[in-house]
């Protein structure tokens, strides 16, 4: 699935972390290439922030290894890893400027004074705050702060840049513009970052790729299409974005034509098989509300047609959000535009369910 | 909400009347009556000090000022006091950064057993230390003897070095607090960016902590000049103004001369206590609030790792040895002279008596200390009306005050009528209620801030009046705060010994005031027996605190460092 790559600028090799009896990261490896933006996304407890505080060096493993641009660190401590991090709270030193803040580790590896004002400068324009060098920390906005902590981070030109939950303490707005500044600033640099939150949106709309964490264990790694639409199970189809889950099972393969089909409660679904699967065995069809097609008149010359009855029709503007019974099963719909025809409750409409529909296999479904 | 209800005054009978208006008016009538006792128990007689101060048969005089500012002794006592204070203040300081740091960044194993040894001073009164010194380096003490060391223990270095021990948890919880508060993120965050441990404490911890080691140090200093038990036991010929109140007033007679010293010494605490409270409010580094995080324990570097353990291990030790040789002091002849296990100290009649008046008199205080302190508590956080800021400054006052001056402002006040009270029972409980009044206020004023004033809303929303109100809601809802008034007060009033000292009548002797006359006379063996019952009451009112804190769920142990 990855392209290899000469030498992975971070990796992580089976590590293992415990707090007293409770193992809170069960045996995570994979690797960061150079430049890459990845995002450790998952429910909360899953064990991103501390996968990340491993990283930076504040939380030491039980066992395993990190290893940046091919030197072990997982031994060393914070001050002396090349990673730089940025607190949720961006953790600022508010008795210091904001100049002080960013200078603050150039001063320690002993520049001299004109250089990190040079730098200092550099950085400000870099995230758009010039000429706020001189102001304290208590007097800046949420954003500022944010970007502040940006460029304190970024000021040794870290190999790695850590981002814990960057955004979560931003309105609304506001995050969606720091989110693009953010990932167009990383880009520009081609810093390799790694982005940790909780929120599935933020992850898909920021990151190369993604690691869906859960429970100490990674669920999946890739990019956010492989997410979205071939989740690797249950938990993470459910997790990015809502799903109709169909279980059904095989009742033919053909493997020439490229179609097998399957029973389920509303009849008989055609699908491309995407994998190898056997007749007989037990699936579950991921179906995107957004895939479905809705219709008042049945449909002609396709396959996976449906006769349902909405029970609940909410218009959101942009697209109407449909809840479809049928034959006793539930369907969430989403029907671009609107406009013109607008569902409501008991109307009798048709659904074309898409041939290619991603399935999950016995492993891969919650008992 | 209590006026609205008067918008509704039906036309009727004077005593329906009556009784809106009591409804409508009783917080200002409950203000009313507690100020008027804060004047008469802890105004008037700070006042009447001031007064004796400036006051001869012919009028207004400054010429026991004179005397005082003129003739070296006086003066090279307010000198003693003031560099006591400031010596003690930075080794406090010091040692309770140390400890503090260590607790909550250090060695996990360490943390606990550091803790619970650098808060022990709490339970015992502070001139345990002034026993246990004389115990270890008096003229016929362990060490004195084993190593036959020439140097007195009395004098200014017995003093520093009693005062400190006593007061290093002050330093300790304050800092402590602060360092807990401190968003690790911070410290973490310097890490990242290559600073070494020093220097992360020389340029994050440090400088953010700073308004609480402020406050701490304050604190210490006004504790530190105010004590009097360690300076009037181990002081020898060495003037402090405390110390010298008492032997002006008892030995001499000399009022006028006591007054002033008194004023004197209340003036640095004055300004000290509205520093504290004016000052250096809101003065607090705020930072973007994000998830708490705890502070993850890390390496520390042998480079602060070091000086750290020696300093605080050195501390600790002190502490914990001076408990050991008072506890082997109450049930040995003689320790170090005779050392013969006898139970005579421990039984000894008098001893016992005056613990039984002590458990008595701190009773009563407790009991009308609660009572007061829980209304003023819900006066002060609830009423509407002018003056409530001076009511609460003036009932937080008390533990800023040195025992010693308001000691003999009782002398000076209470005796003679409208309120002559010398020589009772009812002086030593007045005064230990009104000296440790900020306790029980403290405690209602931080419970009344959990709950919502829309309680009591709710409540004449469904047709309560303020009594019934206050009876059925506001009351239960105190309830936590009540007792730990009640426990507090007894706690501190039992171990007291400055202002009682002043105000004991002959037969009728109290635990402090024993330990105190034994210490001076030598009766070592007795001063400290007594001394351990009285730690033994402390502790048993912990362990009541604590299982309370348990059941109710209020946390009724936090206080602002009395």
């Amino acid at each position: 699935m990855t392209i290899p790559t000469p030498i992975p600028m971070l990796n992580l090799i089976e590590i293992h972390k415990f707090y007293d009896r409770l193992e809170v990261l069960k045996g995570v490896s994979m690797e960061v290439k150079k430049g890459e933006l990845v995002t450790f996304v998952g429910p909360s407890g899953c064990g991103k922030t501390t996968l990340l505080r491993i990283i930076g060096g504040f939380t030491n493993l039980d066992s395993g290894e990190v290893i940046l641009d091919g030197q072990r660190i997982d031994h060393l401590p914070p001050n002396l890893r090349d990673t730089r991090i940025c607190f949720q709270n961006y953790a600022l030193f508010p008795h210091m400027t904001v100049a002080d803040n960013i200078g603050y580790g150039l001063k320690i590896k002993k520049w001299k004074k004109n250089k990190i004002q040079e730098r200092v400068e550099e950085l400000l324009k870099l995230v758009q705050l010039e000429g706020l060098g001189s102001r304290m920390i208590d007097k800046l906005s949420g954003g500022q702060q944010q970007r502040v902590a940006l460029a304190r981070a970024l000021s040794l030109e870290p190999k790695v840049l850590l981002l814990d939950e960057p955004l979560s303490n931003l309105d609304a707005n506001l995050r969606l513009t720091m989110r693009g500044e953010i990932r167009k600033l990383q880009e520009r640099l081609k810093i390799t970052t790694i982005f940790v939150t909780h929120d599935q949106f933020e992850a898909m709309s920021i990151s190369d790729r993604i690691v869906v964490m859960k429970e100490g264990v990674i669920q999946q790694v890739g990019s956010p299409i492989e997410i979205y639409e071939r989740p690797s199970n249950e938990f993470i189809a459910s997790f990015v974005g809502f799903v109709n889950f169909l279980e059904g099972v095989v009742e033919r393969v053909d493997i020439g034509l490229n179609k097998a089909t399957a029973s389920t409660p509303i009849g008989v679904v055609q699908f491309v098989p995407e994998r190898n699967i056997n007749v007989g065995e037990k699936v579950k069809l991921v179906i995107r509300p957004e895939t479905i097609q809705i219709s008042q008149s049945e449909p002609t010359g396709m396959n996976n047609i449906f006769q349902g009855e909405v029970e609940i029709g909410m218009y959101v503007g942009s697209l109407a959000k449909y809840t479809v019974m049928i034959n006793g099963e539930k369907f969430i719909i989403d029907q671009p535009n609107p406009r013109e025809t607008f569902f409501k409750p008991k109307e009798k409409v048709y659904l074309s369910i898409p041939e290619n529909i991603h399935l999950l296999i016995k492993t891969e479904i919650h008992q | 909400m209590a006026k609205a209800e008067s918008y509704s005054v039906p036309q009727s009978n004077v005593w329906e009347r009556l009784k809106t208006f009591i409804n409508a008016e009783l917080i200002n009538i409950l203000a009313a009556i507690l100020f008027l006792l804060l004047a008469i128990f802890l105004l008037y007689p700070i006042l009447a000090v001031l007064i004796k101060s400036i006051r001869d048969p012919q009028g207004l005089t400054f010429a026991y000022y004179l005397k005082f500012f003129t003739k070296g002794y006086y003066f090279q006592s307010l000198q003693n006091t003031l560099l006591l204070g400031f010596i003690n203040t930075v080794i406090c300081l010091v040692v309770g950064f140390c400890l503090a740091y260590l607790t909550t960044r250090g060695p996990l194993v360490l943390r606990k057993p550091l803790k619970i040894i650098s808060m022990m001073p709490l339970i015992a009164p502070p001139y345990l230390f002034a026993i246990s010194l004389i115990i270890l380096f008096g003229r016929n003490g362990i060490l004195t003897k084993a190593f036959a060391l020439n140097w007195s223990i009395y004098g200014f270095t017995g003093v520093v070095v009693a005062q400190t021990l006593a007061f290093i948890p002050l330093a300790y919880l304050m800092i402590e607090n602060t360092l807990m508060s401190l968003n690790p993120n911070l410290e973490e965050s310097a890490y990242d960016l290559g600073a070494s441990e020093g220097r992360i404490i020389r340029t994050i911890t440090i400088p953010l902590l700073t308004p609480g080691i402020l406050k701490a140090g304050l604190l210490v200093f006004v504790m530190t000049i105010a004590e009097f038990g360690n300076a009037a036991i181990l002081g020898g010929r060495t003037p402090f103004l405390a110390p010298d109140t008492y032997t002006m007033i008892i030995g001499e007679a000399d009022f006028e001369m006591g007054s002033v010293l008194s004023v004197i010494l209340i003036i640095p605490c004055i300004i000290i206590f509205f520093l504290h409270n004016y000052l250096l409010t809101g003065k607090k580094f705020t930072t973007i609030g994000g998830k708490p995080v705890a502070s993850e324990p890390r390496k520390m570097t042998p480079l602060v790792k070091i000086p750290f353990l020696v300093i605080g291990f050195t501390a600790v030790f002190a502490i914990f040895i001076s408990f050991g040789v008072v506890l082997m002091a109450s049930f040995t002849k003689i320790l170090g002279v005779k050392n013969e296990i006898v139970f005579s100290h421990i039984l000894n009649f008098d001893s016992n008596r005056a613990i039984y008046n002590s458990i008595q008199v701190s009773l009563i205080a407790a009991l009308i200390g609660a009572i007061i302190g829980t209304l003023l508590a819900y006066v002060i956080v609830r009423g509407k009306f002018f003056g409530r800021t001076f009511i609460e400054m003036v009932s937080l006052s008390g533990f800023a005050l040195p025992g010693t001056v308001i000691g003999i402002g009782y002398l000076l006040a209470f005796n003679t009528p409208p309120f002559k009270l010398t020589g009772g029972i009812m002086i030593l409980a007045l005064n230990c209620v009104f000296r440790f009044l900020a306790v029980g206020v403290e405690a209602g004023i931080s419970k009344l801030h959990q709950i919502n004033i829309e309680i009591e809303e709710a409540s004449s929303d469904l047709g309560a009046n303020f009594m019934t109100t206050f009876y059925k809601i506001i009351l239960p809802i105190m309830f936590p705060a009540f007792i730990a008034g009640f426990i507090y007060t007894f706690m501190t009033a039992i171990v007291s010994l400055s202002a009682v000292v002043f105000l004991v009548s002959p037969g009728f002797e109290l635990a402090a005031v024993k330990i105190f006359d034994a210490a001076v006379y030598g009766e070592i063996g007795l001063a400290s027996a007594t001394t351990m019952k009285l730690v033994a009451i402390v502790v048993l009112c912990m362990m009541i605190l604590n299982y309370l804190t348990k059941k109710t769920g209020f946390d009724i142990t936090q206080k602002k460092g009395v």
